[in-house]
This record gives C-alpha cells, sequence and structure tokens, in this order.
C-alpha cells in the first residue's frame, strides 16, 4: 500500500478546512503525538490536525481519502495497546471537541463531544446525581471518544457492566466525508441491525465518533467496602464465584497475586501480611440493603478461609482499602521500569486455571510477575516484569504474555477485555477470531475502501489489503 | 546528535527518569497549564514536556537543542501537583529544572543574565532596601520603578510589587520552648508585621523565637530558573546556620510555605547529608504549630464564626500544610465556607514576567472566577497573595494574619 506524502499544498488545504491555528507541522508537536502510553517505538506524523466540530472532522477525512492520507485518530494519547500513526501521514486529534453538550436529566443520559474527559464528565453529571459507570483505570486522563473506540471498563464493570452497554447513540464521519447518525435516545429499540454496538471497539477502523450519546445511571447512595486475604489462591476464586452467583450484586471484586501484595506493601504506607490472594469486594446501594449483603459477603469470606477480613462504610476508611489496589500498579512499576501489561479475560469458572497456568509461565520463562484484576468478571492483568534497556529482556515478557493469552483465548476467553487490540494485539485476530476475522476485515474494506483510517491498527494492513470484498 | 548525548550527559540521573514515564498522561489532569487555550496541543502539556524529551534522550529523532525547546519545558512552573499523580514517581519539575541547567550549560541560558543575578541575590537586595523602606516603596510604587523593573529584569509593568515592611524583632531566649525563624524574602522583608505579631502571641505563650543573623533565601527560584550550584550552595548555607540551632534543641519555625518546602524536602535531596535531614525533621509551619496549641487548649482563638474561603495553594499541597491550616481556621472560629485548590497561575515568580504574564492570567482564570464574591479569602503562598490582590483588587490574608486581624485571643 502506497500513501501519499503530506504535501504543502495539502496543508494549505488542511488549513482552510480547520483553521490556520489548528495544524501543525512542529516537530515538537509531531514527537508528542508519535506514541502513546503503549510501551513501544516513536512514529512520527507528518502533521497534527485539530478540527473543531464534526463538520471539520468530515472534510478532513475526504480530502485524506481523496488524496490517499493515512489519518490516525487520537484523543488522550492513554491507550495501552497503540495507536500511533505507523504510516505518518496525518494525526486527527480531537481534543479541541470536548464539549458536554446536553445534560437530559429526566431521560438520563448525556450527548457529549468525543474529547471530553470521563472524569470531567463525571464532575458535571455528579450535580445531578447521575454518573457515567465504566471507570477505566485511566479516569483522569482518558477521553470518552477513546473509551468508545475502545469499549474501555474499569473496576466497576462486575455490575456496571462496559461502555458498550451506555452508548444509545453516536454521531460518526466516515472516510466518504459522510456524517451519519447512528442509534437513539432511548435505551432500547428493535430496529434491524445495531451499527451502533458495532461501531463501539471498532478502534477508529471504521469512521470517527463526532458526538456520544449515553446512558446514565444514578450514583449509589452507599458504598461498604472490604478487603480480605486468603494463604491459598484458589480458596480466593472460589469465594469469588460464590458472591456472584449468590445475587449480592458486587459493584466490585478486586484480586492482587502475592508478588503485587508484596509490591504494594513495599512502596505504599500500608501493613498487609503475606497471602497468596488479596479480594476487595464493594457493594453499591440503599442503606439497609448493601449492609446485609456484606454481612453475607464476609460470612462467604470466612466460610472459604479468609485468615483477614476488614470492612468499611466510612469514607477515609474506603479510600484506604482501595489503596491496596490503586497503589498496585504504582508499585509494580517501581519494581519493573517497563513492564508488559497484559488485558486477558476468562470465564470465571476458568480463573483457577488461568491462575495455576500464570505461575507455571512465569516459571518457565525465568520472569517475574504481578497479577491484579478484574477478577469479577474474570478479567486480569499480567504485569511481567521487564526492562527494556536490558537484552532479552523484554521478548521473554512478550512471550510469557503471548502465552497465557493464547491460553485464555483456548479457555474461551479473550486476548483483551478493556485495553483494545492497537498494534500490539493484532497478532492474536486470526486466533481469536477463526472465520469471523476475514468478515471484519471485509467489513473494514467496506467503510474505508482506501484504508486511510488508523491503518496497521488492530487489523493488519496486509490482512486488508488482501481480503476480497464478496 | 551531538546535543542528544550532551544532553543525556547533563541530566545525568534525570535522564533515565525521563525514560521511566510510562506516558499515562495523568500529570496534565492536575497541570496548571492545562488550562491554557494552546494546551490542546501535546507539547503544550506535562506529559508532552516529558514525551519531547524522551524523544530526543532515546534517540528517536534528531534535533538541535533549541530556544523553541526551552519556551515548552518553561511552561512547567514547578508548582509539584503532578508529583502527587504520577504512578510512576517521576520527578517531573526536577527533570525540568535540570534540563534549564543543561540548556544553559550548553549556552543556552534559560533566562536573562540581569534576572538570573537578581534572583541570586534578591534577599540582599531586599535587606538592603529594608534598610530605607519609605524610599524603597516610593520606588517600587512609582511608574518609574515599575518601568525599570520591566525593562531591567522583565517583570511585567501592570504587577505590583510588594512593599517592604521588614521584620523587626529582638530576640527573646529566656524560654525552654525555643524557636528559630526561618522567613525567606517575604517574612524577613515584605511582611514583616505579620511575623512579628505571630512572635508576640507566641512569646505570650511562653516560647522565645530567635531569628538567625546570615539566613539566606529559601532558594527555590533558583531551582526553577535551573541555577542548580547556586540553590545548593544556598541550602549549604542555611543548613550550615539553621543545624547550629537543632542542634541546641531549637525547632525551626517558617510561615511560607516555600520555605518550609525547601527545608522538609529540596535541601535534603540537594544536599543528601545528615544535618539537612536533621533540620528537615525539626522544621514545624507555624500554622501547624498554632493549630496544636489550640488543640491542645493552650490557645484560645475566637474567629466569632466569620465566613472564610481558603485557597490551597501549589506548595501548601506539595507540603501537605493544607490539611493544617483548614483546622487551624476551623478550630479558631472561622467558618470555612469553600476550600479551592486551583491554580491562580503564579507560581512563584513565573507569572510576573512579562514574556509569562497573560498566561499567568488565563492559568487562574478559573480560580478567579470562583472567588470573584468571596469576602474574606485566606491563602498562605506569598506570591499567590500578591497576585490575587492584584487580580482581584481584594484583600487575601496568611493564616496567621486572619487571626492576628479577626480572632480575640
Amino acid at each position: 500500500m502506497r500513501y501519499k506524502k503530506v504535501s504543502g499544498e495539502d496543508l494549505e488545504n488542511l488549513r482552510r478546512i480547520v483553521g490556520e491555528d489548528y495544524v501543525s507541522t512542529d516537530e515538537d508537536e509531531l514527537a508528542a503525538n508519535a506514541i502513546d502510553a503503549f510501551p513501544g517505538e516513536f512514529h512520527m506524523p507528518e502533521a497534527v490536525v485539530w478540527p473543531g466540530n464534526a463538520h471539520e472532522v468530515a472534510r478532513v477525512l475526504a480530502y485524506a481519502n481523496e488524496n490517499r492520507i493515512p489519518v490516525t485518530i487520537r484523543a488522550a494519547g492513554t491507550s495501552l495497546s497503540g495507536c500511533v500513526p505507523l504510516y505518518g501521514g496525518i494525526v486527527l486529534n480531537i481534543t479541541r471537541m470536548n464539549r458536554v453538550k446536553e445534560i437530559a436529566e429526566r431521560d438520563m443520559l448525556a450527548v457529549v463531544e468525543p474529547g471530553v474527559i470521563y472524569e470531567r464528565l463525571n464532575e458535571q453529571l455528579s450535580r445531578y446525581g447521575l454518573f457515567f459507570p465504566p471507570d477505566p483505570g485511566s479516569a483522569v486522563a482518558c477521553t470518552v471518544g477513546g473509551m468508545v473506540a475502545n469499549n474501555a471498563s474499569g473496576m466497576r464493570a462486575v455490575k456496571y457492566g462496559v461502555t458498550r452497554d451506555y452508548v444509545l447513540a453516536l454521531e460518526m464521519a466516515l472516510p466518504s466525508g459522510k456524517l451519519v447518525k447512528l442509534g437513539a435516545r432511548v435505551f432500547k429499540t428493535s430496529i434491524g441491525p445495531d451499527l451502533t454496538r458495532l461501531m463501539v471497539g471498532s478502534e477508529g477502523a471504521l469512521g470517527v465518533f463526532t458526538e456520544i450519546t449515553l446512558r446514565l445511571r444514578p450514583l449509589p447512595r452507599k458504598m461498604v467496602t472490604a478487603l480480605a486475604l486468603f494463604d491459598k489462591v484458589t480458596d480466593a476464586t472460589d469465594a469469588v464465584y460464590e458472591i456472584v452467583r449468590t445475587g449480592l450484586d458486587p459493584a466490585a471484586i478486586e484480586f492482587l497475586s502475592r508478588k503485587t501484595i508484596q509490591a504494594v506493601t513495599q512502596f505504599r504506607d500500608l501493613n498487609i501480611p503475606d497471602a497468596d490472594a488479596l479480594l476487595i469486594i464493594e457493594l453499591h446501594g440503599r442503606d439497609e440493603h448493601v449492609l446485609e449483603h456484606m454481612r453475607d459477603v464476609e460470612r462467604i469470606l470466612e466460610r472459604h478461609g479468609a485468615f483477614h477480613i476488614k470492612s468499611a462504610e466510612e469514607e477515609g476508611e474506603r479510600k484506604r482499602i482501595w489503596e491496596a489496589r490503586k497503589g498496585a500498579y504504582p508499585s509494580l512499576l517501581r519494581i519493573s521500569p517497563s513492564p508488559l501489561t497484559g488485558d486477558i479475560i476468562v470465564p470465571i469458572s476458568k480463573i483457577t486455571d488461568m491462575v495455576a497456568k500464570s505461575y507455571e509461565i512465569a516459571e518457565r520463562y525465568g520472569v517475574d510477575m504481578g497479577m491484579v484484576g478484574h477478577i469479577g468478571d474474570g478479567n486480569v492483568h499480567h504485569t511481567w516484569f521487564a526492562d527494556r534497556r536490558e537484552p532479552g529482556s523484554w521478548e521473554r515478557a512478550s512471550k510469557a504474555n503471548e502465552e497465557i493469552v493464547r491460553y485464555a483465548i483456548e479457555l474461551g476467553g479473550a486476548a483483551s477485555a478493556e485495553h483494545g487490540i492497537g498494534i500490539e494485539k493484532k497478532k492474536f485476530m486470526r486466533l481469536q477470531h477463526g472465520e469471523a476475522y476475514e468478515l471484519m476485515l471485509q467489513l473494514k474494506r467496506l467503510f474505508d475502501p482506501n484504508n486511510i483510517l488508523n491503518p496497521g491498527i488492530m487489523f493488519d494492513l496486509e490482512d486488508v489489503m488482501a481480503v476480497e470484498l464478496p | 546528535m551531538q546535543s542528544a548525548a550532551q544532553l543525556r550527559e547533563l541530566l545525568g540521573g534525570y535522564a533515565s527518569e525521563v525514560e521511566r514515564c510510562i506516558r499515562c498522561g495523568f500529570c496534565n489532569s492536575v497541570c496548571p497549564t492545562s488550562n491554557i487555550p494552546q494546551a490542546y496541543m501535546g507539547s503544550r502539556t506535562s506529559r508532552g514536556r516529558l514525551v519531547i524529551l524522551q524523544s530526543i534522550i532515546t534517540g528517536s529523532r534528531e534535533i538541535e537543542f533549541s530556544n523553541k525547546l526551552l519556551d515548552l519545558i518553561d511552561l512547567c512552573f514547578g508548582c509539584r501537583r503532578c508529583l502527587e499523580v504520577c504512578p510512576a514517581g517521576i520527578p517531573i519539575p526536577q527533570i525540568m529544572w535540570s534540563v534549564r541547567s543543561a540548556a544553559s550549560k550548553m549556552g543556552l541560558p534559560h533566562a536573562s543574565w540581569m534576572l538570573r543575578s537578581f534572583v541570586k541575590n534578591y534577599d540582599k537586595l531586599a535587606s538592603l532596601a529594608s534598610r530605607f523602606p519609605g524610599l524603597a516603596n516610593t520606588l517600587t510604587r512609582s511608574k518609574l520603578g515599575r518601568v525599570l523593573a520591566e525593562r531591567l529584569l522583565g517583570i511585567d509593568k501592570k504587577v505590583e510589587l510588594p512593599a517592604y515592611i521588614p521584620l523587626r524583632h529582638e530576640s527573646s531566649i529566656n524560654s525552654q520552648q525555643r524557636l528559630a525563624y526561618f522567613g525567606d524574602v517575604f517574612g524577613l522583608y515584605h511582611e514583616g508585621n505579620v511575623v512579628s505579631g505571630l512572635f508576640s502571641l507566641l512569646e505570650r505563650l511562653g516560647y522565645g523565637v530567635e531569628v538567625p543573623r546570615g539566613q539566606r533565601q529559601a532558594g527555590i527560584p533558583l531551582l526553577e530558573l535551573g541555577l542548580l550550584d547556586e540553590a545548593r550552595a544556598t541550602a549549604r548555607r542555611n543548613v550550615e546556620i539553621l543545624s547550629g540551632y537543632v542542634e541546641r534543641g531549637y525547632k525551626i519555625l517558617t510561615t511560607s510555605p516555600a520555605a518550609y518546602l525547601a527545608l522538609k524536602q529540596d535541601y535534603p535531596k540537594l544536599l543528601d547529608d545528615t544535618n539537612a535531614r536533621k533540620v528537615a525533621e525539626n522544621t514545624i509551619d507555624a500554622v501547624q504549630l498554632l493549630n496544636e496549641l489550640v488543640k491542645r487548649g493552650e490557645l484560645e482563638l475566637d474567629g466569632g464564626g466569620r465566613e472564610v474561603v481558603y485557597h490551597s495553594s501549589c506548595f501548601s499541597q506539595a507540603t501537605s500544610l493544607s490539611g493544617a491550616i483548614v483546622g487551624l481556621l476551623n478550630n479558631a472560629g472561622f467558618k470555612v465556607v469553600g476550600t479551592t485548590p486551583r491554580c491562580c497561575g503564579v507560581a512563584g515568580m513565573w507569572g510576573l514576567l512579562r514574556e509569562h504574564y497573560e498566561t499567568a492570567k488565563q492559568v487562574g482564570s478559573a480560580l478567579f472566577n470562583e472567588l470573584r464574591d468571596a469576602e474574606t479569602i485566606v491563602s498562605q503562598s506569598e506570591t499567590c497573595r500578591l497576585w490575587m490582590r492584584s487580580i482581584l483588587g481584594k484583600e487575601i490574608l496568611h493564616p496567621v494574619e486572619a487571626i492576628l486581624k479577626y480572632c480575640k485571643a
């Protein structure tokens, strides 16, 4: 595939579309848009373009499509899987489109531009007693557009679900320059194929979101949090199965493995006894129910051999419990300067097998590894210790991670639960989807016949070029 | 590629700190410069600055170290909020100071010779001016004074320069509870009236307070301009003097969050010696001391329920003094009707300079809107008060000043 380089004339035309100040070829600006939170290489774009509204996005896409210039879409640049301009061209940066356009209190929905930062949106919604629940780890920095593109989620998915469950409608710009509206301002429809849901998690391969309509939830009135420690990880996973299936409706069930517990104890001011597994369970709801349910949770934890249980209602104490979870990744980072972070998910009945396999792989490759994860839905993040400055270290970690990904797929799970495919995991697409991968490639060709959108991200460019349209 | 290798060498250990950045962007969420209109550009953000440095240090692109790059680095004004949120614990402000220092050594000084000399010697100049406060204040308030400040130092002529009100104090050391005051320039030369009011209050409670002679400025502006050798020399001098007092059983008392930050965090890192750590361990800020005295029932204050809004300055947050301040105000009988952590934009000297003045106002605009209707505003940082006073046209008080002014003791 040969793309056209961005010329002086192209720059002039792009400036005509978005305005003089919103096109840059400045070296430092290009560098700032050449990499994200995925530990990869710098891939310099040739220009950065910041559209201010949907029409400008559509016109930039039409121009790029006509001139065969690759366009990489960028929001806050917090992807852990890599969404970078592999083939140069334009970075279409949507950070200027950051307005909350409407909060419809009665309909419990919000209409936003894609560049709104998740936490800023929730700050505004909290004034209405509402929130948009998915809560990814990068909540303070990531944008709603990026969340929709990756179907992001976080610690509350076990109760509230993921981004996909909240996207009611989308406006998007297609490579042809067309603006289309998908979905409606209601939470159920029976009106033909659901293109809205198809777009969630499409990682910018099919079009660019310009407006997002989100379903909202009322903020919970009461939250109770418990921490439990286990000598055996299998006891902890058994407790998880029972909590999930007994209708206690947990809002979060988080897990830390031994290595992670040790890291947190070392680097945070937390005094946690040595244990094989740590669970944090949180319940949300109305006063009497939540407290009653928490007593049930405690009984389950005890029955499964937790040797330490602490629960808290008061905000300060709850925060203290969450310190163990929120400090996990930062603490692991202190031990391993450039770790490889995984994002697998398995059916929850297979968690025990997956954990056992993880330890076996780590030992076989001689790679240290800490696990932390949203175990209530089967999603675990492996942090494979690596140091890019040490020869062979990154490669070993990659191989170990690759094995656990293959095993997760074999168990009926997935290569990624919430971080997305990006440039990192596209090698697993065929294994994950089998025959359906061809369909996806055809879909890509249908929406983006000239392959200008996010080339090399999620779909390997060669795979896209090789596929025949039916 | 020579300048990349040179930069790496000059940054020393900070080069690997730059490489450790995982580019998560959390620092952007608290960085005051995320409020400027150009912050849609990655290069104008906190993470962007680190990414640009990464791209140079890792040899990902060939670039000459230039003034243009320094202008981007210059947007970091050292508020230290990022230190609270960075998951990797990267010392971001310290990296930026080192880059400025490296630039200077590579023949690209960060500030004019005149400004650097002024910052190096400001305490000496202020000491001199304080001997003739009438004359000095006439000059600084005059149009001529402001024009000179702009022409010679680059301080924007719209800035109201602080008045000289020197601290005059007779030492009173006939006490078991001895305090040695480390004032930095505002406590010693610009707000001496407030500090001497504090001393009188403490002396009534049985404390003896001494002002060690020969102490120099705290020196944080030196760090921010990348004058690291000078900052280290100043720190060494202050630690030498103050550790002598600590040896004799004194506690070191501060009123400025910058002075407290320097003694508690910066000097131990800059000097890495036992004396600096001893001084750090024995330093207490006036707000902590007063709050303790009130809590222990040794001091009764009655603010009569007066409503105050507390502005938590960047350094009050970085030192965790804000908790003590809100506690003190509440315990002193004030009603704290609001607390705002927003940055005012001035960041010590940064916003006072002509080249930054308008950007600093943009950074602070959200805060100014928030404070516009507040009647009594309290903030611990001296330059924040100076700046907000000039923008809002309101009195902004140091917490101790609010107590001296409104409380029945």
